[in-house]
Formats: structure tokens, C-alpha cells, sequence
């Protein structure tokens, strides 16, 4: 008698019958499947993304041609979003704006996540004294606002560019990230499996490459976009305060800042990428969301 | 408990003198001292005296171990540009306001974020809880230079209501407070619906509605009590969203605050401004952090033995 068909007499299948295996990424998919809010977000999410890839490649207009002739142009068929004080194509510019926010986002929170999980992993993995002193220095440094940091970061790098940027970012936000991962690798610590790994003298590189940080993976997934929104707005604050991308290249942020002096007659200059930030901002939280609820053991299905 | 708040409170040491010594460091790095020989032509002796007088010419130790006491005793040095004011004028000057346009913020925040949490969690999935919880949504990915600017646009050009900018009336810290509250407002209002939905359903819960308490006392008493010790806990976190808000916000709103001076400091190389207040924004928020573990600690004292 096989192994599936032993499993399938304890749970009551005929044997035979094949069993539906899937793996937990599978689970994890149909349950994201089930919830209607997170795929509409993760449509729409990239549906923005597909847009700031297409846009600048299909345009008929140059989003970085200068013609005071076109400016302050509302909506139309040919600028679907209007153009700006310079009457460049919002169309196109917020497309490669949306470029530059969106992978400075994803940078700094990749940023993050590698931080984290160093920091995480150590604490968790070697436990005892350094942990607990690793652990101590996090929760003091929680909360910490960002912002200052960031701009003490450009101020010592003297430049701004899209890297300095995703480390400005990055510097003072990896804080929860680490008290994450630490949590699931103390957690997953004290499995059988990780025990008896150690039993049978599994390095302890081993270990922590094969058992631990694997299963890990979900946790991050979710991180991802847990921090993406802190991420995106962190760079449109700094862009709006004129210390972050410069012109003439755009970030959804600078392009804010752009229209600010104008918001009395000319609104849509500012409200156009702010609502590329909203959107894009609360995509990723129902994603965060549904992400959690896949693939949270706890909130799992039996 | 006593062990615990005493480990806590030692540890914060270490950690407020890292972090001074972090910016002070990246102070050090910065290109453009503003005494340096290529801006301004300065002859030796004074720029001699200059260095002797900031103490740029001692070894860097010197300057941290000066600077920390500085900190210390509550005196974060001279400003680099503005030569007749020190960080502490500045601080002074502009501190109160901020702490006010703060305030506010949080009251707003706990005026609407609170109750609307708790109603949404009294009756979960009801219209009430949707419209609550797509406001916090929604609270959460606006930035608040759109909120400001949409505010001024209607409230103040359109409808002349409240004006545009600027901190001496009530009136003109309306807008401003309502922005900056927003964020916490929503994080409240998320907050306290998910713990008044998991306190609904302790077992202690059932018991009083079973030993026959009227609902409304169950919820006043067993359930709105256990409740709210998140928003003691949130409250320190929430403080940095505030900080970094009162950047933006400030700076819209015109309020000659810190957030908005940081800034300018910033423009104008004066880093020994830009250090002094990291330094003591820092130390605000890890102090808090500090009190607010302290808090938990005392109003639920199930967290006891697990910190001990």
C-alpha cells in the first residue's frame, strides 16, 4: 500500500482517487483569489504599473518638451490629464514620474527588507544576550519619524539622485521589518523539524538558509507592501519639500510641488499625481491585506 | 515590574547617546563647513578663532563628549548661520507651536477616530462600519499636501471660511490640525475597531451579558476599557507620523514651527540647527516610546510577566 494511499484511507477517500495536492503558495493563491477587494486592488495596481511602463513608449508627446504656447491646458482628448506650467503632456510626465516614485519604492522597501532581515535573523537566530540587547535598541529607536533622518541622509550625501534617494529612505525605516522577521525565526526556532535538523548536524548556515528563512518568505511578501506605501509617500514629502528628485526629471512628489503655487487656478496639476500616490497608496494596503490573510496560517481555512 | 522599568529606563541611555553620536557623526561627513576657506574669504586668524570658538579645532571626541553634555544639561549649542541665536532660541521660539499644531492633531484624531471605531465595531458590517473604515482607507493613502491643498482650495478660496495660512486665531489652526490629524484619525478609528471586535468576544464578556448586565454597561464598562489601552500603546508611534507630517504640514500652512524651520536649516546649511533638533526629536519619541511601554505595563497587567 503507497503512502497516498494510506492517506487516503485515514481521511475517508476511496483509495485510488487521486488526492488534490497543492502547495501552500497555491492555498495561498485561491484564498487571495476569494477576496474581491484585493484583486481589484492588484488590478488597478497594475494596471498603474503597465501604465508608467506604456505611457512614455507610446506618447506622441515628449513629457520633457517645453512650449508655453501649450501651458496650463485642462483635460482633453489629446492631454488626457492636462499639461503643465511648461505645457508638458501630464500624461506622459506622470508616467515617468510614476517610473521614478514606484521604483524608488520598491528599491528602498527591498532596502528594508535586507536590513530587516539581517538584523532579524541575527537577533532571533543566536537569541540569548545579544538578542535581547538588539531587541532593547529597537524598541527604544520604534517610532522614530523617518523624515529627518532621510533629509540628514541627502544632506550628507550631497546628491539626490534614485539610489541616494532608496538609501534616504531606507535608513530609519527598518525598524519593524527586523522586530518581524525576528518574531518568525524564534517562532519557527522551535520546531520539530528545525530540531531535529540540528540533531542530525545540520550547519547552522544550513539551518538558517534551509528551514528558517524559507518560511519566512510569506512574512516578507506581505513587508513588501506593508512598507511600500511609508516608501512612496516618504518620497513624495521629500520631493514636495524640494529636497528630493530634481527637475527636469519627475517623480510623482516634485511633480506635486510643481503644481503647488498654481492649485488656485490650475488644481490639477497638484491633484493629478497626488492621486497617482492615493491610488498606488491604497493598492498596496488591500494587497497587504489580502496578502495577510492568505497567507497567515492563523487566519487559515480548515 | 520594578526590574522591568528599570532595565527599560537603563537601556534608553545607551540608546539616546547612539543616536546623538549617529548624527553627530553624519554632521562630520558633510561637505561644506560653513567656515570653509573657498566660500568666504576669511583671514586666518579669524577663521582661527572662528574654529576655536565652535570648537572645530579639538579632536572629534572632545566634540561629542561636549556636545552630550551640552544635551545634557538641555543646551544644544549655537546656530551655524543666524550668529546672534543659538538652537535653543530657535527651539523656544518655534517649539510651542509645533507642540500645539500637534496636540490638536491627536484631539481631532481622538474626537472622530475613536468613536468611529467604536460605533463601526458595535455594528460590524453595517453601513456605518464600511463608510468608517473606506474613510480610514482612504485616510491613509492621501497625502496630506492633497488634503491641505483640496482644504484651502474649497474652505478657504472658494467658500472664505477659515483662512488660508498662517498660526495666530483659532481659526487659522483648524485646517492645519485637521490635516496633520487625519493620519492618526484613521489609524485610530482601524485600531479600535479591530480590539473593541476581539475584546466583543472574550469569554468575561459573555459572562456579564449572561449574569444578565445590560449591553450598553457591558460595553462601557468591560469592553470600551480594554479597548482603548491601544490607543496608550499607539500613541508613541503616532508621534512620529506627526512629526513627519508637521514637515509637510507646516510648511503648506505657513506655521513657523519646528517642522518648518527644520527645513529651512537645511537650505541654509545650518547644520548645527538641523543636529540639535534630529537630536531632540529623537530623544522626544524615544522618551515617549519609554513612557508609553511604562503605560502598557500598568494598564494591562497581563503584559507584566511577559516583559519581566
Amino acid at each position: 500500500m503507497s503512502v497516498t494511499e494510506i492517506a487516503g484511507r485515514l481521511a475517508g477517500v476511496d483509495a485510488g482517487a487521486p488526492i488534490r495536492q497543492s502547495s501552500l503558495w497555491q492555498d495561498a493563491w485561491r484564498r487571495y483569489l476569494r477576496n474581491r477587494g484585493a484583486v481589484a486592488a492588484g488590478v488597478v495596481f497594475l494596471l498603474i504599473l503597465a501604465w508608467c511602463v506604456v505611457a512614455p513608449i507610446v506618447s506622441p508627446h515628449d513629457p520633457n518638451r517645453i512650449a508655453f504656447s501649450d501651458a496650463y491646458q485642462g483635460p482633453s482628448w489629446s492631454h488626457p490629464f492636462g499639461t503643465d506650467q511648461f505645457g508638458r503632456d501630464l500624461f506622459t510626465r506622470a508616467a515617468l514620474g510614476g517610473r521614478i516614485s514606484i521604483g524608488i519604492g520598491f528599491g528602498a522597501t527591498l532596502a528594508i527588507l535586507g536590513v530587516g532581515v539581517v538584523y532579524g535573523a541575527i537577533s532571533g537566530f543566536v537569541g540569548g544576550k545579544l538578542d535581547n540587547a538588539l531587541m532593547r535598541f529597537l524598541d527604544a529607536l520604534y517610532g522614530l519619524p523617518y523624515l529627518p533622518f532621510a533629509i540628514l541622509a541627502l544632506a550628507i550625501i550631497g546628491t539626490v539622485n534614485f539610489w541616494t534617494m532608496v538609501v534616504a529612505l531606507s535608513i530609519a525605516s527598518w525598524f519593524i521589518t527586523a522586530r518581524v522577521v525576528r518574531g518568525q525565526i524564534i517562532t519557527l526556532k522551535e520546531n520539530d523539524y528545525v530540531r531535529a535538523a540540528r540533531a542530525v548536524g545540520v550547519r547552522w548556515y544550513a539551518v538558517l538558509g534551509r528551514h528558517l528563512l524559507p518560511n519566512t518568505l510569506g512574512v516578507l511578501v506581505i513587508t513588501i507592501f506593508l512598507e511600500l506605501p511609508g516608501v512612496i509617500l516618504g518620497e513624495a514629502f521629500l520631493s514636495f519639500l524640494g529636497l528630493g528628485i530634481n527637475p527636469p526629471d519627475a517623480s510623482w512628489g516634485s511633480m506635486a510641488q510643481d503644481g503647488r503655487d498654481a492649485y488656485r487656478a490650475h488644481p490639477h496639476i497638484i491633484v493629478i499625481p497626488s492621486l497617482a500616490i492615493a491610488t498606488l497608496v491604497l493598492c498596496a494596503n488591500f494587497i497587504a491585506d489580502g496578502l495577510r490573510d492568505a497567507l497567515d496560517p492563523r487566519t487559515k481555512e480548515t | 515590574m520594578a526590574a522591568y522599568i528599570i532595565r527599560r529606563v537603563v537601556w534608553t541611555v545607551p540608546v539616546v547617546l547612539l543616536v546623538i553620536f549617529m548624527t553627530f557623526t553624519l554632521m562630520k561627513q558633510i561637505e561644506g563647513n560653513p567656515f570653509r576657506k573657498t566660500e568666504r574669504a576669511v583671514p586666518a586668524a579669524v577663521q582661527a578663532n572662528l574654529e576655536r570658538k565652535f570648537n572645530l579645532d579639538r579632536p572629534w571626541y572632545v566634540q561629542y563628549a561636549n556636545y552630550v553634555r551640552g544635551v545634557a544639561t538641555g543646551d544644544l549649542g549655537p546656530s551655524l548661520v543666524l550668529r546672534d541665536r543659538t538652537v535653543n532660541d530657535i527651539v523656544e521660539e518655534q517649539f510651542p507651536r509645533s507642540i500645539e499644531l500637534g496636540l490638536l492633531a491627536f484631539g481631532w484624531a481622538v474626537l472622530l477616530g475613536v468613536p468611529a471605531g467604536v460605533l463601526a465595531a458595535l455594528k460590524p458590517n453595517s453601513r456605518f462600519d464600511y463608510g468608517s473604515m473606506l474613510f480610514s482607507n482612504v485616510g491613509f493613502a492621501l497625502p496630506n499636501f492633497l488634503v491641505a491643498t483640496l482644504l484651502i482650495y474649497f474652505v478657504s478660496v472658494k467658500w472664505g471660511v477659515l483662512p488660508t495660512s498662517g498660526w495666530t486665531t483659532w481659526q487659522h489652526k483648524i485646517l492645519p490640525s485637521f490635516t496633520l490629524g487625519l493620519v492618526p484619525m484613521a489609524y485610530f478609528a482601524r485600531l479600535v475597531r479591530g480590539t473593541m471586535l476581539e475584546t466583543l468576544q472574550q469569554d468575561y464578556v459573555r459572562t456579564a451579558r449572561a449574569k444578565g448586565l445590560r449591553r450598553r454597561r457591558v460595553v462601557g464598562v468591560h469592553v470600551l476599557r480594554n479597548s482603548l489601552i491601544p490607543v496608550v500603546t499607539a500613541a508613541a508611534p503616532l508621534l512620529g507620523y506627526i512629526i513627519t507630517g508637521s514637515f509637510i504640514v507646516e510648511n503648506i500652512f505657513a506655521v513657523p514651527g519646528i517642522g518648518r524651520y527644520y527645513v529651512t536649516a537645511v537650505s541654509a546649511r545650518d547644520y548645527s540647527v538641523v543636529m540639535g533638533l534630529t537630536v531632540l526629536l529623537s530623544i522626544i519619541v524615544i522618551v515617549a516610546n519609554l513612557v508609553v511601554d511604562i503605560l502598557y505595563g500598568i494598564l494591562d497587567p497581563r503584559t507584566r510577566e511577559a516583559r519581566t
